[in-house]
């Protein structure tokens, strides 16, 4: 009976709090939203974010102005990057993932490119003959630098179990094959004596300037020359580097890199191509883009980022063109002491073989620089071994 | 290109189209709801593009117009004409979109000939293995007297494009609906819109804080770096469960959402999934899964072919016949009709001797039960490329070496527990305590619906996985 009265007593108590909230928070956020500033850019997911696509009956009735539409709500709806956070820490902190949006959350504060499984190889073995056959055509030319991964040096660091690629074995079968032909320079024998240093930067996917002063220096060795005296030269250092690993996860957890640089006054001129061996300069500048180092992506301040070709004026004698991914970039000015010209390609932006660049503009040595995950994906490393289409 | 139209779990549904329509709804007087509802679901119903949408009115209306013609025919056989008439049209216009490639295929793999597949069929009409059924269920109504005929086209058309329940159901039967479409004052009321809000919240928060998070365990496996051929048989079983729990928070998430937002503009439907995992047998999981389809099946297949009224072997046959159309409901694929016929064999089995040990027994039967319902996913996944079911067979019960379950109970281990909690009554007993404390029911709603806008916005929109079959 006692229950019987409750009851009663309850459905008489009329007022809905859940639904005063549910709606406040939907039309709330929807108006709010509504009335919040657009961006062209996210610095932080370091992309463009889609802008409100222009009305067109076509597009409206293939369905693809709602497709824009909705896209458009998605990247500049109210507090996206708070949102995003939260998720992060959820993931992290209550679901305990180790893992997000392809990055491995692990101890202290590392954070690694997740590389698992046994992927093909197909374009690895490409790159690495394109690479050896290369090296035969300019006999004690050719250096070939292939950085490893950070989570090689440092496996004791990466979430317990994690199945990664066997990068070792595929490392060992890329110098094997290149070493015939072209100089090799292994960095995984130098880097474990040098593990308490700061090789590769947390946030990031790139190695520290330190960490490619070390591979300089092997290389220095290996052509007998005298290295860059990083003590005699004023180093800056830049504080509170988040870099892509940061971005791709927002873990909480992620201790802020430093980005040290050494200010050089050497002149770069940057070149846009207008055909193979073809160039026209479109500016001359420092090494150093200082205006990116105010920005989220503190690492496309070395050499100005990833131009097709640039050439650097050095201070030492001969010349050297340097095939590199963005692992180059900072590794590069270090060659300012050792060379009077330094060129450099980036194959992204350079879609022509090399044999009539180096014919053309006279370079002695050859430098082909990457990291072992670009070479294991890039499409462009084969333009090495690319034909002239010149006669 | 974009096909897929609106999904519950987008910011362009939450923030921009639902409040809207909602507002619209509440606003406008209660003989305009239905049109304002129409209107909406055509909305919503084109998000995607046009082009399907001919099809469903052309289809409404042919349902429409002989629905008010078959109760004004006297013969028998005229009003039979009449049932068959518009069934025929609504099911043959399912197996043209969904099947004749299917069947193309198969031809041409059986007699090795070379018919070429059509290629504007590669786009399935969205929803039309939903609102096919739902018309198939209005006519049979009609035609048995269940329901009156709709006379207004408006209305009509409303119900089967309800813009909740269009693209991935569940299958709500006219009857259920028609006293609300036909209510003009007062056709919800506050507790009824209260109940929907926490509803779709909860919904949510099953589809896109547990589907998608735990789904992506077994995306991961079948990725071709890992590969399911490389995984230890420990990890290929984590693996199958896991997608056992995605394809149910998924899918029953989504669902719930439907309600709710059923619910919130005045229309109770019917529950579709009942905690179907704590099921002690398959029979029993059945009356708990997918239950709009199991019923419409059970009601417009099974007992009009006579149930279990004319003995066992043709009981078994009548079984056969919708277990065998249950799997290929679910997509034209070979997998899914065996899938159907696994359980067939499992429910005959149950049906002639085993329920009655399975009655007796605590545990056992839902170890039982869990064993098969999740072998049975296996079967069902088998479509997607990397999980080709002998492969998945053979990993899952020749005990084999690989790649090592570690990592994935570290990343993914709190998840399939929450995962399994989350499957039991235990959320729903939390839920009910928490109605005495409305802080605390506060707290859960506010907190709930904040982390799933979270991951709503982190990811980019993950479409049900029931929006493909």
């Amino acid at each position: 009976m006692k229950y019987v009265y409750r009851a009663q007593k309850n459905s008489k108590r009329q007022s809905y709090p859940v639904l005063i909230l549910f709606f406040a928070l939907l039309f709330g956020f929807t108006i709010l939203n509504f009335f919040w500033p657009k961006r062209q850019i996210s610095e932080l997911e370091n992309r463009m974010l889609a802008q409100m696509p222009k009305l067109e009956w076509s597009s409206l009735l293939d369905g693809s102005w709602t497709s824009d539409f909705s896209e458009y709500l998605q990247d500049q709806v109210a507090f996206r990057d708070t949102w995003i956070d939260l998720q992060s820490d959820v993931k992290a902190l209550a679901f305990q993932n180790v893992e997000q949006n392809g990055i491995l959350l692990g101890s202290d504060h590392w954070l690694f490119t997740k590389l698992f499984g046994t992927p093909s190889t197909a374009q690895l073995d490409k790159n690495t003959n394109a690479v050896a056959e290369f090296a035969q055509k300019y006999p004690g030319r050719v250096t070939f630098l292939l950085a490893p991964s950070a989570s090689v040096i440092y496996p004791e660091e990466l979430p317990v179990g994690a199945p990664m690629v066997d990068e070792n074995a595929l490392l060992d079968q890329v110098f094997e094959t290149v070493s015939a032909s072209a100089d090799v320079i292994d960095m995984r024998q130098v880097y474990p004596e040098h593990k308490e240093e700061y090789l590769y930067y947390r946030t990031d996917h790139h190695w520290t300037t330190h960490g490619a002063y070390l591979a300089y220096e092997q290389f220095c060795a290996l052509k007998g020359l005298t290295p860059f005296d990083p003590s005699a030269e004023q180093a800056v250092e830049v504080p509170d580097f988040y870099g892509t690993h940061y971005s791709a996860t927002r873990f909480w957890n992620a201790e802020p890199d430093t980005i040290t640089y050494y200010s050089l006054d050497n002149p770069m001129t940057i070149y846009q191509l207008t055909g193979e061996a073809s160039f026209e300069p479109v500016e001359t500048v420092q090494l150093m883009d200082p205006d990116k180092l105010e920005t989220q992506d503190k690492y496309g301040a070395f050499l100005h980022g990833n131009n097709g070709y640039s050439v650097i004026e050095g201070d030492g004698e001969g010349s050297i063109l340097v095939v590199k991914d963005s692992y180059g970039n900072c590794f590069v000015p270090y060659l300012t002491k050792n060379y009077a010209k330094i060129g450099v390609v980036d194959f992204r932006d350079f879609h022509y073989g090399l044999d009539t660049t180096i014919e053309k503009e006279g370079y002695d040595q050859i430098l082909i620089l990457y990291n072992f995950q670009t070479f294991m994906s890039d499409r462009d490393v084969i333009n090495l071994i690319r034909p002239s289409t010149l006669q | 290109m974009d096909s897929q139209g609106l999904v519950f779990n987008s910011v362009s549904f939450l923030f921009c189209f639902l409040p809207a329509a909602l507002l619209l709804y509440y606003i406008v007087p209660g003989r305009v709801k239905n049109a304002v509802l129409l209107l909406e679901s055509i909305v919503f119903y084109c998000w995607g593009g046009v082009r399907f949408l001919p099809l469903i009115m052309i289809l409404v209306a042919v349902n429409y117009l002989f629905g008010l013609l078959l109760p004004r025919l006297r013969g028998k056989a005229m009003r039979r004409i009449c049932l068959i008439v518009p069934v025929v049209v609504s099911a043959a216009a399912l197996v043209f979109f969904k099947y004749t490639n299917f069947l193309i295929d198969t031809i041409n793999q059986i007699a090795s000939a070379n018919l070429s597949e059509l290629d504007f069929l590669d786009l399935l009409p969205l929803g039309i293995s939903y609102y096919v059924f739902k018309l198939i269920s209005y006519m049979a109504d009609v035609y048995t007297g269940k329901t009156e005929p709709e006379r207004n086209p408006v209305t009509f058309a409303a119900y089967v494009l309800l813009f909740p329940q269009i693209m991935i159901g569940p299958i709500v039967k006219y009857r259920d609906l028609a006293p609300a479409l036909h209510t003009y004052k007062k056709r919800y009321t506050l507790d009824q819109i209260q109940a929907g809000a926490e509803m779709f919240v909860f919904g949510l928060a099953k589809k896109v804080l547990l589907a998608d998070s735990i789904g992506a365990l077994w995306t991961d496996l079948l990725a071709t770096d890992i590969g399911l051929a490389n995984v230890s048989t420990p990890l290929a079983w984590m693996g199958i469960i896991a997608y056992s729990l995605q394809l149910y928070f998924d899918f029953a998430g989504y669902s719930e959402m439907s309600n709710g937002l059923s619910k919130m503009m005045g229309f109770d439907c019917p529950v579709n999934f009942d905690l179907p995992y704590i099921s002690t047998s398959i029979t029993e999981f059945w009356r708990r899964w997918h239950i709009s389809l199991s019923s419409w099946f059970r009601d417009y297949v099974y007992i009009p072919l006579g149930g279990n009224r004319l003995g066992l072997p043709r009981q078994l046959l009548n079984m056969l016949v919708v277990w065998a159309l249950t799997g290929i409901w679910h997509g034209a694929n070979w997998n899914f009709i065996c899938w159907g016929l696994y359980y067939f064999v499992l429910l005959t089995i149950e049906k002639t001797f085993l329920l009655k040990y399975l009655k007796k027994g605590h545990i056992w039967p839902r170890i039982y039960t869990l064993f098969f319902v999740v072998l049975g996913w296996g079967i069902f996944t088998a479509n997607l490329p990397g999980a080709p079911l002998p492969l998945l067979m053979r990993k899952l019960f020749v005990p084999s070496g690989g790649i090592s379950p570690v990592y994935y109970l570290r990343n993914y281990g709190v998840l399939l527990i929450l995962g399994a909690v989350c499957s039991t009554a235990l959320p729903g007993k939390v839920w009910q305590w928490a109605q005495k404390h409305t802080v605390v029911r506060l707290i859960l709603v506010g907190v709930t619906m904040l982390l799933s806008v979270a991951f709503v916005v982190a990811s980019t929109n993950n479409t049900p996985l029931y929006a493909n079959f």
